[in-house]
């Protein structure tokens, strides 16, 4: 299969809008993450590509063929659910096994399948278990064997990784990412971390309420968000968030918020010029600032540290702009302490700004 | 020791001796509790199998033998092998009742009228799993539209009392050819026993994972593989306690087959042994051992299967 | 194609898709069955209440309406068999309550031996509605029965007493064979909920200082409430309904002490042979059963 594709797809569960309007392409071989919040309905969106879900309205294709009423079972996807779903009464050989054994393979390829993959996952010596003795690492990996066994066209995976600690989440994504480089097949990938999507993704799809904000790469989606939902979803610490004017100074446009000023470089200024006076609200990210330079009015941020938050490499610093409390990201070279004074200039070329009603961002999209 | 800590001691001494004056109390209520439920339950049922082991001469004894002083077989005799003892019954006949030994003149039917109440109860369970099993799965798992219609539909079919049932069936089965026959009795039995057994499936079905069924579809199975694949495996306990009930149900009911029935031709056992009170030859221990008889074979299928009783009642907590 | 029939086309596949035809099919075996042996005989002896059908007349069927429902509402012997319904259906259903209640704590408790008496308690029932008429009847005989002989040996009376022969005692002594079987089914349903109860509740009471009886009151019964309703509802239509003990020991009698709804609608159908008013009286048995059983899940509250 080459390709997967949205056509105007909505789905309703009783008068809510769980989908609207979704518009997605989804090329073969790529890994694509829809990303949201709870309820944003990229859980739906994925039961969509499964058959799990009916659409409301609007058409998906497989390739060139309608499949808005073909049941799961015959569709060629494999699915990892969060809760893992294995067959609580079949041992670990036969769970795997069974997605194969309902498509009626031959007993021989089925042995050499699932044992390959146990193989791969390094479950061969669990095969006799039942999923109630493995942990839950363990279930995990049986999990996507059962998948990987399938060989299919197309791999879901629903928030895989949440009901794992974090040790085991970190290493699982780097095994996660492997497969997909291995197995050359289309991976869909559910999830609400946004490090998880940054790590993993080819693209992100992010969503909120049903509605699509904004598909890109990671880089796209982290470095041009098109939105203010998007610019905050990504990034942790979120993006620091303060409203104001913006004016035009000297054929300069610049951001003010009270006393605070922010000059954009020439590229940002011919963009935003025709906007003079609009209300905006301008984003900075916490790693956006460094001690390196010398700040100067309209390029940094300076004022009083309210708190320090030391993270091991790093320091994170608490600050009050005119009334907004922002955070920033800064190494261990200057340690701070609370109450000390500070001029962080700030990477102006990673400004963000946003029409304030129309929460639209003014640089991209 | 300042006086803080041996406040402290006194006190957990004192709570030490209570725990285990309490425990001790406990104990002995659950003793007693248990001893009182014991003797409310098997006493009624001792006296009723102390009866059946005494001789017609004996059991009209005043006060009453609870322990038989003579114990005999001479009632279950007649009972599984009256073919030999009839004629000796059929010409004492006309001797007076104290002296024992005389069986009711329907007494030859009681084996067969057994083997038609098995007959008609596990017909009825086979066709309630067969029946009630896919039912249960879809209104549990498959949303589809008049789902809660369905559910509530089948639950008020049982709110009409059964004499109100009976004319109408009457004239259902006489239509069809059916009167005094097995079928009969299983037709209806199955509309009896169907509402319970789906309400119990249902909840059960209910309580297993959704995800489980999501997994199987995305496996390669149609709706009804995965019924049979994954979920009636996983269900197993509801499923026996509904045999349980089903079988349970069509062996001792009485009023249904007491209209439907009129020869041993389709009789149940319920109906031969209550025709033995309404005889007019009355031999106490006779009937007696035939009630022991009809209480054998439930009474062990419950106690068999019962641990099931209360796991397939209870939603199970079943994980993925 | 064109825009309507295409929407038509989808329509129809959307109806008939696989979701819906698998229902479909997984449905039927159950609503046939229910429809040819449930359905249809409810029906008809819905309608069969609007006609006057005696089957000492059987060619003449006049239409009467509600005629039936009005005799058998002005009936006086009806509303005494009301009167001892009621009175059979207070007297069991109390007693199964609470002697269930007693049973369902007892077993939740964990103590060597439980297992067998969770087993032996089954046994009532378990056994046939026939078996246990028979049972009591032979208890209650008067001549050799178990429950004189016993007495007198405890001393407590000291010549035989007639007990089913005598209509004061006829529905308590009814009620008590009634109880004894269906005790054991009751007290499993509450059990069933006891144990769903979180043990978090009671470690939290018990923190709080809450002693034994404190804990029963203001945890245990509370959370028992839709188990409560479920034996509530169930035995109160079970004990409304109930026919066999009636006939196996006192057939109605005596002197009609034992008269109760399911008797009166035998004898009106079966014995009077008057097809039309014994359907009414079905009916609006059924009805007050369907009454009671919203009245009781309205009163306490929460759906099962």
């Amino acid at each position: 299969m080459a390709r997967i594709l949205f056509d105007n797809v909505t789905k309703y569960y009783g008068s809510v809008k769980a989908v609207d309007r979704l518009n997605l392409e989804i090329v073969d071989k790529e890994f694509l993450v829809l990303l949201g919040p709870s309820g944003c309905g990229k859980t739906t969106t994925l039961n969509m590509i499964a058959g799990l879900e009916e659409l409301s309205e609007g058409d998906i294709y497989f390739d060139e063929q309608v499949v808005n009423f073909m049941p799961p079972h015959i569709r060629d996807v494999a699915m990892v659910f969060q809760s893992y779903a294995l067959y609580p009464h079949k041992n670990v050989f036969d769970n795997i096994a069974f997605g194969l054994k309902m498509r009626k393979y031959d007993g021989a390829e089925i042995d050499k399948r699932v044992r390959d993959a146990a193989a791969r996952l390094h479950i061969e010596h669990l095969l006799d278990r039942l999923p109630s003795q493995l942990s839950g690492g363990q279930r995990q990996r049986v999990a996507l064997g059962r998948a990987m066994v399938r060989q299919p066209s197309v791999f879901l995976m629903d928030e895989p990784l949440s009901n794992l600690d974090a040790a085991l989440r970190i290493s699982m994504r780097a095994e996660i990412k492997q497969l997909h480089h291995s197995m050359e097949t289309t991976f869909v990938y559910v999830t609400h971390d946004q490090a998880e999507a940054l790590t993993l993704a080819d693209r992100i799809v992010v969503m909120q309420e049903g509605v699509v904000q904004q598909i890109g790469t990671p880089d796209e989606i982290y470095e041009k968000p098109e939105n203010l939902f998007v610019a905050s979803f990504l990034g942790n610490p979120p993006i620091n968030l303060l409203e104001g004017e913006l004016a035009a100074e000297g054929g300069k446009m610049v951001f003010q918020k009270g006393g605070f000023r922010m000059h954009f470089p020439e590229d940002m200024t011919i963009k935003l010029q025709a906007h003079t006076g609009r209300a905006v609200t301008l984003g900075i990210r916490p790693e956006d600032v460094n001690e390196q330079g010398a700040a100067m009015p309209g390029s940094a941020v300076s004022g009083t540290v309210d708190t320090v938050l030391p993270m091991g490499s790093e320091q994170y610093l608490s600050m009050t702009i005119e009334g907004t409390e922002v955070f920033f990201r800064l190494g261990k070279e200057h340690k701070h302490k609370d109450g000390d004074s500070v001029s962080l200039e700030v990477n102006r070329n990673r400004l963000h700004v946003f029409d304030k009603e129309t929460r639209r961002s003014l640089l991209w999209g | 020791m300042s006086a803080q800590s041996t406040l402290f001691s006194e006190r957990t001494e004192k709570w030490r001796f209570k725990s285990r004056f309490s425990e001790r109390t406990r104990n002995a209520v659950i003793f007693v509790s248990s001893l009182i439920l014991l003797v409310y339950v098997l006493a009624p049922v001792g006296w009723l199998l102390s009866s059946s082991f005494q001789s017609e001469a004996e059991i009209v004894s005043v006060p009453p033998h609870w322990i038989p002083h003579e114990p005999t077989l001479e009632n279950f005799d007649a009972i599984f092998f009256q073919e030999f003892e009839e004629v000796t019954y059929d010409t004492r006949r006309k001797v007076d009742p104290a002296a024992g030994g005389y069986i009711p003149s329907t007494a030859k039917d009681l084996m067969p009228s057994m083997w038609n109440s098995f007959i008609v109860s596990l017909s009825v369970v086979i066709l309630n799993l067969l029946v009630g099993i896919p039912a249960a799965y879809a209104m549990a798992k498959i949303r589809f539209w008049g789902r809660q219609a369905t559910v509530y539909t089948i639950l008020t079919t049982r709110v009409i009392p059964d004499i109100a049932l009976v004319v109408p069936f009457f004239l259902v089965i006489k239509n069809l050819g059916l009167l005094d026959h097995v079928l009969s009795l299983i037709i209806t039995y199955l509309a009896v026993t169907i509402p319970f057994t789906v309400f119990i499936l249902v909840s059960y079905f209910e309580s297993l994972p959704d995800e489980l069924d999501k997994a199987a579809r995305v496996d390669g199975c149609s709706r009804f593989q995965t019924m049979t694949q994954v979920f009636l495996p996983l269900a197993l306990p509801s499923i026996v306690a509904v045999m349980l009930f089903a079988f349970l149900t069509s062996w001792n009911e009485f009023l249904l087959a007491l209209m439907f029935t009129q020869t041993i031709a389709s009789q149940t056992l319920p109906i031969v042994v209550a025709s033995f009170t309404s005889d007019f030859t009355i031999s106490f221990s006779f009937i007696n051992a035939a009630g022991v008889v009809a209480i054998i074979p439930p009474v062990i299928l419950a106690l068999f299967f019962e641990r099931y009783i209360v796991s397939g009642l209870t939603a199970g907590a079943v994980k993925g | 194609m064109p825009a309507n029939m295409k929407n038509l086309r989808y329509k129809l596949a959307r109806r008939f898709n696989y979701e819906a035809r698998s229902a479909g099919l997984f449905i039927l075996p159950v609503m046939s069955v229910l429809a040819v042996v449930a359905v249809f005989p409810i029906i008809y002896s819905l309608y069969t209440s609007f006609f006057s059908l005696k089957l000492t007349r059987p060619h003449r069927v006049p239409f009467v309406g509600f005629d039936n429902y009005v005799k058998v509402l002005g009936d006086e012997l009806f509303w005494e068999s009301v009167l001892r319904t009621v009175s059979f259906t207070l007297i069991s259903v109390t007693a199964i309550l609470i002697l269930a209640l007693f049973i369902a704590l007892l077993l939740n408790e964990t103590f060597r031996g439980r297992r067998f008496i969770s087993a032996i308690i089954l046994i009532p029932w378990a056994i046939p509605t026939v078996a246990n008429g028979l049972l009591w009847k032979w208890i209650y005989d008067s001549g050799y029965g178990a429950l004189n002989g016993l007495l007198m040996q405890l001393g407590l009376i000291d010549k035989y007493v007639t007990w089913l022969g005598d209509p004061e005692k006829t529905i308590p002594l009814i009620s008590n064979a009634f109880v004894w079987k269906e005790v054991p089914l009751a007290a499993i349903l509450i059990l069933v909920t006891m144990k769903s109860i979180p043990a978090d509740l009671y470690r939290a009471a018990r923190v709080d200082g809450a002693n034994l009886l404190q804990r029963f009151v203001h945890i245990t019964l509370p959370s028992l409430k839709p188990g409560f309703m479920l034996v509530m509802i169930y035995e109160t239509m079970m004990a409304i309904r109930h026919f066999d003990l009636f006939f196996l020991l006192t057939e109605g009698g005596p002197a009609d002490a034992s008269h109760v709804i399911s008797w009166q609608i035998y004898v009106e159908t079966f014995r009077n042979l008057s097809f039309g008013t014994g359907s009414a009286m079905s009916y609006i048995l059924a009805i007050v059963t369907f009454a009671l059983a919203f009245a009781i899940i309205r009163t306490l509250g929460r759906k099962i």
